[in-house]
């Protein structure tokens, strides 16, 4: 199985080396080929350099697109590549390579999802995050839950594995605006068949959330109308192409 | 006395006509699109109009249920305003969506690129060898 290992990295040169340094220590699985990719979104510094002096792949964005837009040109190589399933894995080294086991089992397993969000909210040894972010999350939860009739705990997170049918439909269309609520309900619309595994999840290794204090409560605001929206677009857009199909 | 206010509104026309003499500039000298200025153009026209031609424009306004002339020209020009404005959204979105995928085009391309060269430039030094 070939697996792209997307990693939107915006100024982080700091963390990557160290992260890329985990994710070639990785010990091999049977069958599971790994792929680095770096997408550099626009950094101003040398990301682009320190991932291709450790030996990854590296696509460099020519302006800076968010991370909607840089995982998204990471899904569409691996669409185009043909790769088995790709993940998403921040560059700030949140996330732990050494969980990609337990993120990447169910893709192997028979009738397996086409996303699988890694949660933290269901593992003890994660670290504690703020009040307001929790409450921001939780929000979040419930929003999913009541518009687009997806259950997840850990709606921000972007540690995330896409299979081949995601993979497909992120090609065609991904949110830029807050991708990571937004593209499970695109996903729960498109009809894809969503889970999540707990992962430990580690505090930042650098750099600072652009989501922090009191900007939360407006970016839940902004995010419970984009999640609405999109939801809505993505009804649409299955009916439109189911109907292409049946023609 | 509603006449004795539309007698003023030549500086308003003048006025319009100044902004059209700049955007024929920009357009002449290819800083804005013919096609993305025409109804900004076509919005000025019709303010000049109104302002050259008021006895007209006041019987429009009094059939319309304004009482000033004024309210009228206040109310046109703001209706214009959100219109022209989005429009400019509709672009402006149309193009940064646009640039989003040519961006990621690039990038793909770039990456593909840079990684046929190594294998390309390979085989023709070893070429360049057995010569």
């Amino acid at each position: 199985m070939r697996v792209l290992l997307i990693i939107p990295a915006y100024n982080e040169q700091q963390a990557l080396g160290g992260l890329l340094s985990e994710i070639q220590a990785l010990p091999r699985t049977d069958g599971v080929q790994l792929e680095a990719l770096v997408v550099d979104d626009g950094s101003s510094d040398r990301t682009a350099e320190v991932a291709q002096a450790a030996g990854a792949r590296v696509l460099r964005l020519c302006r800076n697109l968010g991370i909607g837009g840089a995982v998204q040109s990471g899904l569409r190589l691996a669409y185009r590549e043909n790769f088995d399933a790709a993940v998403q894995i921040d560059g700030d080294g949140q996330h732990p390579p050494s969980e990609l086991h337990s993120l990447l089992a169910p893709v192997r397993e028979p009738n397996a999802p086409d996303l699988i969000v890694g949660t933290r909210y269901r593992s003890k040894e994660n670290f504690r995050s703020t009040l307001l972010r929790r409450l921001g999350s939780w929000w979040l939860r419930v929003i999913l839950r009541v518009l687009a009739r997806v259950r997840v705990s850990d709606p921000t997170s972007g540690y995330r594995v896409y299979g081949p049918r995601a993979l497909r439909l992120f090609d065609e269309t991904y949110p830029y605006d807050f991708p990571e609520p937004e593209s499970l309900a695109i996903a729960k619309a498109a009809g894809l068949k969503v889970s999540e595994v707990p992962v430990t999840m580690r505090e930042r290794q650098g750099g600072t959330s652009s989501i922090a204090g009191f900007s939360t409560i407006y970016y839940m605001f902004k995010v419970t109308i984009a999640v609405a929206l999109t939801y809505m677009r993505a009804l649409r857009w299955k009916a439109k192409t189911d109907d292409s199909r049946s023609d | 006395m509603i006449q004795g206010v539309t007698d003023k509104y030549w500086l308003f026309g003048a006025a319009c006509l100044l902004i059209a003499l700049i955007l024929m500039r920009l357009l002449f000298r290819e800083r804005i699109t013919l096609q993305g200025s025409m109804s900004f153009l076509g919005f000025l026209m019709l303010l000049g109009l109104m302002a050259i031609a008021p006895t007209t424009t006041q019987r429009i306004a009094n059939q319309l249920g304004f009482t000033l002339m004024s309210n009228f020209f206040f109310c046109t020009a703001i209706a214009a305003l959100a219109i022209l404005h989005l429009r400019a959204l509709i672009t402006l979105s149309r193009v940064h969506l646009r640039t989003i995928a040519l961006t990621q085009e690039l990038a793909i391309l770039q990456e593909k690129l840079e990684r046929s060269l190594p294998a390309r430039e390979e085989p023709r030094s070893s070429d360049t060898r057995a010569s």
